[in-house]
């Protein structure tokens, strides 16, 4: 063992790496992006639940005392808008909470029919029933518990239940989508799912390039007759077919052994697992051109993974971010195609219903196709 | 297109190139006729990369144009009838050497002949290991797989840059004698080499330094008007006399 030797191996690692300025600048300048994305998703507010009241209840007289009427349902929708800023209520009537449940609007719509408070004072106890948007098992838990701290404010109002007991409070649920049985994985594996292909795709295809132009093997095929397109086109075709492999390992495994709960049609989640390999095909065509050996291609990934899945709206809501954040978190391809697979997955929504994003996912992978084949033509030209 | 159009394969016409402040070639013009082997000889960095890359349309010119089987460069219909044998090795380490020549075959428009193919690989005297990974292949070995990547599609004009380098004697000898047998049947060859013995096989040569042409002609020419004994000093000869009128 030569102290020496290691020492002086030591140097020449440390010589190569302040030689190459963009690996320095990468290892400096990569984790302060990818950590004050995080920083601003971190510290945002929690989610503010969207939630509507059918107050339908007419009312019912006090069986104690001489008369008097008590709205048991207007008393909760009260207590309720009391909890603070996470919910935003709204009453609203049968059909237009109906609807705005449907578009997307809300969260959750709890119905308080015309005898709730008579069956309420009648029966002792409050029977609730909600339903759930059920996309996002989170918002069903928080709800939940702000709905039953309403009850109990709204009973113990009247006395009619002492301190000690428990308070007799059922809350009914029901789920548009999803269910109770949905899980926080269930909201997520959708975005995973996407990412993998994305990611792995990116990686290769960024590494594969980047050892064409070291190997001097781009020059050579760029004295045949192929053209610049071409070579993207080739190089699409070759990992669309590894990425469809990988979607159908992805998808087999987070299905059945991750019993990941499932209703839409195979072929649009397979058609948004496509576009995204094709993305990350000209993605890696494009970033190659900015490295020049694998080290460098290596530090892309976080900048161009991991923000992306921040950004996503897999693990933080979009409506949360701050305003000038939104756009940004718009533009990435994985957020489109986070939406229209958890769409897919757990609404069954079908290839029209998620149109919108599949058609931003093809006008993306347009846009980049001719990026990368610019940046292919200018490295000939140079 | 038509490949036996234009009387030269080859012409370059006052070329100048700028990498950044290099001035990599200044004015360069020459002509490569037909069925012959025109040597590129000169030290490292005096354009002959840069002007083969030029005259296989890889690189624009700053001004001044080339034109390859009479056609202007870039052509890319062209480039089906020319043939690129790089200075560095590059191939497809992770494939055969079947499949890597098969894959600059098919490039070339050559679909899956597979005698073509065989023939390219029994030229380089690798047959035995045409199922073998390049990547276990000898650097010697390589550069042989290359060659046969250059020659598979039977191009008009082949460029080789440094050919020879890392090639036993004995395998160069056999080069040599395919190169001759190319130009018999038209095929015209531009070789670039730093090593001043491998240029007397060739019919004309070039020498180039600072991307200028110092001198032309063949290499008995060459030395009789320096009245030098080996082309070495014939080269030094010119160089001190300055690029030729």
């Amino acid at each position: 063992m030569s102290t020496q030797r290691i020492l002086n191996l030591a140097r020449r690692v440390i010589q190569q790496l302040l030689a190459d300025r963009r690996t320095l600048a990468l290892i400096l300048l990569v984790p302060l992006v990818v950590l004050s994305v995080a920083g601003v998703l971190v510290r945002m507010e929690p989610t503010a639940v969207q939630l509507a009241v059918v107050l339908e209840d007419t009312g019912a007289a006090l069986p104690i005392g001489g008369g008097g009427t008590v709205n048991l349902g207007q008393r909760l929708t009260d207590s309720l808008s009391g909890l603070g800023e996470n919910l935003q209520l709204d009453v609203l009537d049968a059909a237009a909470a109906e609807a705005r449940l449907e578009d997307g609007d809300l969260d959750a719509i709890i119905t308080l029919p015309g005898d709730f408070s008579a069956r309420a004072l009648q029966q002792r106890e409050l029977n609730i029933s909600i339903t759930y948007e059920g996309s996002n098992p989170a918002i069903a838990r928080v709800l939940d518990t702000l709905l039953t701290r309403a009850a109990v404010q709204t009973l113990a109002s009247l006395s009619l239940v002492s301190s000690e007991s428990a308070p007799p409070v059922h809350i009914d649920a029901t789920y548009r989508y999803g269910g109770a049985e949905f899980d926080q994985l269930d909201h997520l594996a959708p975005a995973f799912i996407g990412l993998f292909v994305f990611m792995f795709v990116f990686i290769l295809t960024s590494v594969a390039f980047l050892r064409e132009r070291v190997a001097g093997t781009l020059e050579r095929l760029q004295a045949t007759p192929i053209r610049q397109i071409e070579i993207i086109i080739g190089y699409m075709l070759g990992f669309a077919l590894f990425a469809l492999a990988q979607a159908l390992i992805i998808l087999t495994f987070t299905i059945f052994g991750l019993q990941v709960h499932y209703v839409g049609s195979l072929a649009v989640v397979f058609v948004v697992e496509l576009l995204l390999a094709l993305m990350a095909v000209n993605l890696g065509v494009f970033f190659s051109t900015f490295a020049r050996n694998e080290f460098q291609v290596v530090q892309f990934i976080p900048l161009v993974v991991v923000t992306q899945v921040f950004l996503s709206g897999a693990l933080w809501a979009i409506e949360d971010m701050p305003g000038w954040l939104q756009p940004v978190a718009w533009l990435m391809p994985l957020t489109h195609a986070n939406y229209a697979l958890r769409d897919v997955m757990i609404k069954g929504s079908d290839l029209i219903a998620v149109g919108p994003y599949v058609l931003v996912l093809i006008g993306i992978t347009v846009g980049l196709v001719l990026i990368a084949a610019q940046t292919i033509k200018r490295q000939t030209l140079a | 297109m038509n490949p036996m159009n234009g009387r030269c394969a080859v012409e370059v016409q006052a070329v100048h190139k700028h990498f950044g402040r290099v001035h990599a070639l200044r004015g360069l013009s020459l002509q490569i006729e037909r069925g012959t082997t025109y040597g590129l000889l000169g030290p490292n960095g005096a354009g002959k990369t840069t002007l083969i890359r030029v005259i296989m349309g890889l690189i624009a010119p700053d001004s001044g144009e080339t034109h390859v089987l009479g056609h202007r460069m870039p052509d890319k219909d062209v480039m089906a009838h020319t043939g690129y044998m790089t200075q560095r090795v590059a191939l497809y380490e992770d494939l055969t050497v079947y499949q890597n020549v098969q894959f600059f075959a098919v490039m070339a428009g050559l679909a899956h002949d597979r005698r073509a193919i065989e023939e390219a690989v029994a030229l380089v005297d690798l047959s035995a290991r045409m199922d073998s990974r390049v990547r276990e292949l000898s650097g010697g070995m390589q550069r042989r797989v290359s060659l046969a990547c250059a020659l598979v599609h039977r191009p008009q004009v082949v460029m080789l840059d440094e050919p020879t380098v890392g090639v036993d004697p004995q395998l160069r000898v056999q080069f040599w004698d395919h190169f001759r047998r190319l130009n018999q049947e038209g095929v015209t060859l531009i070789v670039s080499s730093h090593v001043m013995d491998e240029a007397e096989r060739c019919d004309r040569l070039g020498f180039i330094r600072h991307g200028v042409l110092l001198a032309e002609g063949s290499a008995a020419e060459l030395l009789q008007r320096a009245g030098t004994e080996t082309l070495e000093q014939a080269f030094l000869h010119y160089a001190e006399q300055g690029p030729a009128a």
